[in-house]
């Protein structure tokens, strides 16, 4: 009888992704009605740091395939290393980061396993069938946010598998360090890959300020002149900010292509971003994810912008700047 | 070099809303276009198939109307399409679309590389393609910014974690493009005009032979038992008063959340 939910401890460069911890959390909530082992399946060539960080988010069990390189990007054979292993940790339900690795490798698993995959899930609720088997609803949004749906994988199918969106979980924070079982699955063979990965290299540093910035400002259309773009400047140096732009600002060549936010550009994560003149088109407010803080200001009431922020303001963009620099 | 795109008509909006009573989907518009990210796939192909003296197929699944779709990638440049249709396959999730998918192309002819959109702008699942890749048994990688053709190998760039990484895969392989990645070329009145007359095959399971339980809704390990709208419509709280009280907010604001209150 499939038993455990697993979660997929998606790592980069000997770092656990932050959405693993918030899938923690999911199986913690999920825990509390039906009892189950957490389990974490980690695939990876040098495991020490990451089983470090998987003993604080209070796992059951880490099931662990070592490999002889990191196999990123090498999706076929990583699909079929994790096949491997939940065929043998045989999970009720498997937890994945809805994050470009995700998506990419456990589709294949699916395929393999015969099993469905519900993608980007923003929540997850326990139930129970007549039998008194639980069974996990997956919410996930559709049509952009305008409609949502509860998806169930067929009764009696195994594993429930799930990509689960970073952000609407908030990271474990538990007592963590209890006693773990690391499971070595030294066994299972790791496969030859028709993908290679032959050159990486880092974006301009600009580029990586803008994606690591706990604060960034974003200017949209509506401070596209000159003056209002010095403005911004002063603004963002004020608050320690670095600048983003939306896709109109970055064609007119206002701002650099790689300062572009949105499906376009690049998705940053800040805890603050204060946007000014931006409309918030879908394109755009897609390249925003998981702020704590979001302070949208635009002339145009309407403007779907203030159905994303937390706080706006209706005026002039340039006025606030202003008053803010002159305090 | 011999190409397929698999692309999807998508609804022109996605302004969609559900009945509170029947919980059905009721659509603004029944008007329907290629996904946005799929003509970033088809622009691709077509630069490769003139880089390579090829050949490009677009396939799609879909009702009858996505005929439109097909037209209107041809008439981007595409020579010749396939329609899968049938009431059988309608309904099916991610993994039972996928299936017919490999079928249909299996059926058509042998490619080298299968191209699609990264994301559809209605369900957004982004998992299709590498399905798809993994029911061929072929490798595949996703979401990626540039393609080129090297070799004998496609080359790609893909953008993580703040890096660029070039990533080869052996052909035939499978790649999903991300929107924006070019931009897609137009149709003139002269190429819509010559669609019309491309070839355009239309498969039905009549054509594939798959058995029934294994695709559309019956062939499907995931079920959608309900659709709801989302509890309230996000709205931000307003800052009222002059520029000069905004300014002020905002900073407290700010300094609130970054601890320096």
């Amino acid at each position: 009888m499939a038993s455990g939910i697993c979660i997929f401890a998606e790592h980069y460069n000997n770092s656990l992704d932050s959405s693993v911890a918030e899938l923690a959390a999911a199986a913690h909530e999920i825990r509390e009605t039906t009892g189950e082992k957490i389990q974490a399946l980690v695939v990876a060539e040098e495991s020490g740091t990451l089983i470090e960080q998987l003993e604080e988010l209070g796992f059951d069990e880490i099931y662990v395939s070592h490999t002889q390189s990191d196999c990123i990007f090498q999706d076929d054979a990583q699909s079929q290393i994790i096949t491997d292993m939940l065929k043998r940790i045989d999970p009720s339900s498997v937890l994945i980061p809805a994050t470009a690795a995700g998506r990419s490798i456990f589709p294949r698993v699916a395929a393999k396993l015969g099993c469905g995959l519900t993608a980007d899930c923003t929540e997850l609720k326990v139930d129970k069938r007549e039998d008194g088997t639980y069974y996990i609803k997956q919410n996930k949004p559709s049509y952009g946010e305008n409609v949502f749906v509860t998806i169930v994988t067929r009764e009696g199918l195994y594993p429930q598998m799930m990509t689960v969106r970073p952000g609407v979980y908030k990271a474990f924070e538990g007592q963590g360090k209890k006693s773990t079982k690391v499971i070595e699955c030294s066994d299972i063979i790791i496969p030859a890959s028709m993908v290679q990965v032959i050159a990486c290299e880092a974006a301009s540093s600009e580029m990586d300020s803008i994606l690591s910035a706990e604060t960034v400002v974003v200017g949209g259309r509506g401070v596209e002149d000159e003056e209002s773009l010095t403005l911004l400047k002063a603004f963002a140096r004020a608050i320690g900010a670095a600048i983003g732009g939306t896709r109109p600002l970055a064609d007119t060549g206002v701002i650099a292509f790689e300062h572009q936010i949105g499906q376009t550009g690049y998705t940053i994560r800040p805890k603050v971003c204060i946007s000014l003149g931006v409309s918030g088109a879908i394109q755009h407010t897609e390249g925003i994810k998981d702020t704590k803080l979001y302070i949208a200001v635009n002339q145009d009431v309407d403007a779907p912008i203030f159905n994303y922020a937390d706080y706006g303001y209706v005026g002039d963009a340039r006025q606030v700047m202003e008053y803010f620099l002159k305090k | 070099m011999n190409i397929a795109v698999l692309i999807k008509h998508v609804p022109v909006s996605n302004d969609v809303t559900v009945d509170p009573v029947t919980h059905a989907l009721v659509r603004a518009s029944s008007e329907g276009m290629i996904n946005p990210a799929d003509l970033n796939a088809i622009e691709e192909a077509l630069v490769l198939k003139e880089k390579t003296n090829g050949h490009v197929t677009v396939f799609t699944m879909g009702p009858p109307d996505a005929e439109k779709s097909l037209r209107d990638a041809m008439a981007m440049g595409c020579d010749d399409s396939c329609l899968i249709t049938d009431r059988c396959i309608a309904g099916g999730d991610t993994i039972a679309t996928a299936k017919v998918l490999a079928k249909s192309i299996r059926r058509y002819g042998d490619f080298d590389l299968i191209m699609g959109g990264a994301l559809s702008s209605d369900g957004a699942t982004g998992q299709v393609g590498a399905m798809v890749a993994e029911y061929m048994d072929i490798p595949h990688i996703s979401e990626i910014h540039k393609l080129d053709y090297i070799n004998g190998k496609v080359e790609t760039i893909k953008k993580y974690q703040g890096r660029n990484f070039t990533i080869q895969a052996e052909l035939p392989a499978l790649v999903t493009v991300c929107f924006g990645a070019n931009s897609p070329r137009l149709a003139t009145l002269r190429t819509k005009r010559a669609a019309k007359s491309k070839p355009m095959e239309i498969y039905t399971n009549a054509e594939l032979g798959m058995p029934v339980d294994e695709i559309g809704l019956a062939g499907s390990p995931t079920a959608v038992i309900d659709s709801f709208a989302p509890e309230s419509k996000r709205r931000a709280k307003m800052i009222t008063g002059s520029p000069e009280e905004a300014a002020k907010e905002i900073k407290a604001l700010i300094d609130k959340e970054e601890g320096k209150e």
